[in-house]
């Protein structure tokens, strides 16, 4: 029986709290610009979701902001990008095993060759060497699989801890816990306090990349909350955009051209 | 040779009469616009000058080249036709002064920057110019530059920044806003007012 995911085990009662919580009720059909605007922002959970927005937002200010400004202030820059290129490397597997289930060849072979050429040549992923050879970084996970393959997203969720996400993507995040290789490594404390440390980083990392924007959000914004949800809608469709217009052949570059080559 | 004074006397001339030019010359291609912009840009964020002055030239950029006024009535959505004339014309107002202050707090953080232009696309009527920008120690962003030719010449429309739309972010937050706050565009404007006090002190 392998042993649950920390993070998983924290989700599920979550779920189950949001699931027993409040909707956002509807506006009469009357009012078509209010129905539209409801329809639009896909957000029944809203009162729950700005409930969890808050709490998260509270947890935050005393943990994980205040641990990524530590992060800024005590390592330098150099060394932030290096332990965030090797955060990305040992995600790899992950995003290649997205990649294949996307059908995207060119993609999956890129992830390949970023993982195995930054795992040595960049020591330990330490350093993107392979950025330069042509093997740029792309993004994939589950959710995005799972919009590919027409699912759709469903009404917005705001998770403590993962913070904006939806059905999809919070599905697709469980599907990435399981199909990531090193939650089936081995056992014992070494491999979990491995574990914990590598999902700690990767939080400090990330919030520690987005301090100052979402500093200026909670300045400017007149709804966060709002905008977060914007932000975080658009930068999904855009990276599933990506993925989509990524047509290249898969034909190598020394096999003659076919007649007609599309970009 | 010109004395140390003459030159800037001379260097104003110069632009007087040569630079407008070359923008009308420009001003035709969507992707020379936006060139002409970048290039306006860079200058000032990589320029001399102190905050204050720089921000003086942004405004000048941003009047001539950013259809203000078409996104601020965007940004309100149908709660445009909902306000009073003078509640459209307070709202504009600040609406200038929010984009701008939004501009000018990130100059900072842009220092070095510099860009690449991309491909253009067509978009219903309006044109997507490409750019790729870059600067140190971050990685490189792709910004669309969406630029309406039609009415007196190319306008800046909206930025597109890494799939995120500026614009469309900007409507989201004053729509949700103001469905809290009873459709009400005087408690929007207020909040305007208010964030904008909250920079000045801050």
């Amino acid at each position: 029986m392998p042993r649950p995911n920390p993070l998983l085990s924290l989700l599920v009662p979550l779920a189950c709290l949001m699931a027993l919580t409040g909707c956002a009720p509807r506006p009469p059909a009357s009012d078509k610009d209010a129905v539209a605007d409801y329809k639009q922002t896909n957000d029944p959970l809203e009162p729950t979701n700005r409930v969890m927005y808050k709490i998260n937002n509270g947890l935050d200010a005393v943990t994980l902001k205040p641990a990524a400004e530590a992060y800024r202030y005590a390592v330098p820059e150099a060394a932030r990008e290096s332990i965030h290129n090797a955060l990305l490397n040992l995600a790899y597997p992950t995003v290649f095993f997205n990649d294949v289930a996307e059908g995207k060849p060119r993609r999956a072979g890129d992830t390949f060759m970023r993982f195995i050429i930054n795992s040595t040549l960049g020591v330990g992923g330490l350093f993107d060497v392979a950025k330069h050879w042509g093997y740029v970084n792309h993004d994939a996970d589950f959710g995005l699989t799972l919009a590919l393959y027409g699912v759709p997203e469903g009404p917005y969720l705001y998770v403590p801890i993962l913070g904006p996400s939806d059905p999809r993507d919070l599905a697709g995040y469980g599907v990435d816990v399981v199909d990531w290789p090193f939650t089936w490594i081995g056992n014992g404390t070494t491999v979990y306090a491995l574990e914990w440390s590598y999902y700690a980083m990767v939080a400090i990392d990330t919030r520690e990349r987005v301090l100052d924007s979402l500093d200026q959000v909670q300045k400017t914004a007149l709804d966060p909350y709002a905008t977060i949800r914007s932000l975080y809608r658009q930068h999904r469709q855009s990276q599933l955009e990506a993925i989509r217009n990524d047509q290249r052949a898969t034909v190598p570059a020394w096999f003659p051209a076919p007649t007609t080559q599309s970009e | 040779m010109w004395s140390r004074r003459q030159f800037p006397a001379l260097a104003a001339l110069a632009v007087m009469f040569v630079l407008p030019r070359v923008s009308a010359a420009r001003a035709a291609d969507p992707r020379e616009f936006v060139r002409d912009v970048g290039d306006q840009l860079v200058n000032v964020i990589n320029g001399p000058g102190g905050f204050a002055e720089k921000r003086a030239q942004l405004q000048r950029i941003v009047d001539r080249a950013v259809d203000v006024d078409g996104i601020a009535r965007f940004c309100l959505g149908r709660f445009w036709r909902l306000a009073t004339p003078q509640q459209q014309q307070d709202y504009v107002a600040l609406f200038h002064q929010v984009l701008l202050n939004s501009i000018a707090g990130h100059l900072g953080e842009y220092k070095g920057v510099h860009y690449v232009l991309g491909r253009t696309t067509p978009h219903d009527d309006l044109t997507w110019v490409s750019t790729t920008i870059s600067r140190p120690n971050n990685p490189d962003a792709d910004v669309e530059w969406v630029i309406s030719m039609t009415g007196g010449g190319p306008k800046i429309e909206d930025l597109v920044v890494e799939g995120v739309s500026l614009r469309l972010t900007q409507r989201s937050d004053y729509a949700s806003y103001l469905q809290h706050n009873g459709n009400s565009v005087q408690a929007l404007i207020d909040a305007m007012r208010r964030i904008l006090a909250n920079q000045k002190q801050g």
